[in-house]
């Protein structure tokens, strides 16, 4: 399993479409600064049918306002969740 | 406890990866696993300008990273060649270019590429944050 790490919007840069099309069926989505823009409102529906692997840094969502707005089946998680997601995959790939 | 490394691609001040790798490195170090190195590549060489004074109230990236090194032993290297080609000097390299002053200063070290295909050997984790 590996955990794949995206740092854009996908309202601003296509890389994401790469880290879906490059993701195995059990692979981890982390979504981190402008990323997390893709756990809320029609941005998440580019994540459709990731549920239980899509995670968002808590820590992005709330410096921009958008945790209220989190799709509740995102996993939020905070800087020492990210350092736990990264020991359970085998390696990380970063989309930036 | 397992070792981890840190691959920085992005300037401080220019993009949020600066301030999400020392996050994520004083997280780790945290955790209590052994952080082996943070590798700044690109315009992440930047982060190693020892002038850096950014406003009082701001987070200082640059003496984040040195805290980090004084706290937990970690090893900052900085590409040189990535380096060189910015400005970022430090005093034996501008000396070998004539260059009066320096711009890198220990904790952080300019070392070459192979050292970061090393720590991408020798850790069991490498975490790359790019611009």
């Amino acid at each position: 399993m590996l955990l794949h790490i995206l740092n854009r919007s996908p309202a601003t840069s296509e890389v994401f479409r790469q880290a879906l099309a490059a993701m195995g069926p059990d692979d981890r989505l982390l979504l981190i600064e402008d990323g997390v823009q893709g756990a809320v409102g029609a941005l998440f529906g580019r994540f459709s049918g990731l549920e239980g692997r899509l995670y968002a840094q808590e820590e992005d969502l709330v410096a921009r306002g958008l945790a209220p707005l989190c799709a509740p089946s995102v996993v939020r998680v905070d800087v020492e969740g990210f350092v736990t997601l990264t020991e359970e995959a085998q390696k990380t790939v970063s989309w930036f | 406890m397992m070792r981890y490394a840190i691959l920085l691609m992005g300037a401080p001040y220019s993009s949020q990866a600066a301030h999400s790798a020392l996050r994520f490195a004083r997280a780790v170090a945290a955790r209590g696993h052994r952080l082996e190195g943070v590798f700044f590549y690109h315009d992440g060489v930047h982060n190693a300008a020892r002038l850096a004074a950014p406003p009082q109230d701001e987070p200082h990236l640059v003496d984040g990273w040195a805290a980090l090194a004084a706290d937990h032993g970690v090893p900052l290297q900085v590409c040189i060649a990535a380096a060189l080609r910015r400005g970022l000097l430090d005093e034996r390299e501008a000396a070998r270019h004539g260059k009066q002053g320096h711009s890198v200063e220990p904790p952080f070290e300019l070392t070459g590429l192979g050292q970061l295909v090393d720590l991408g050997l020798r850790c069991d984790r490498l975490v790359t944050f790019g611009p």
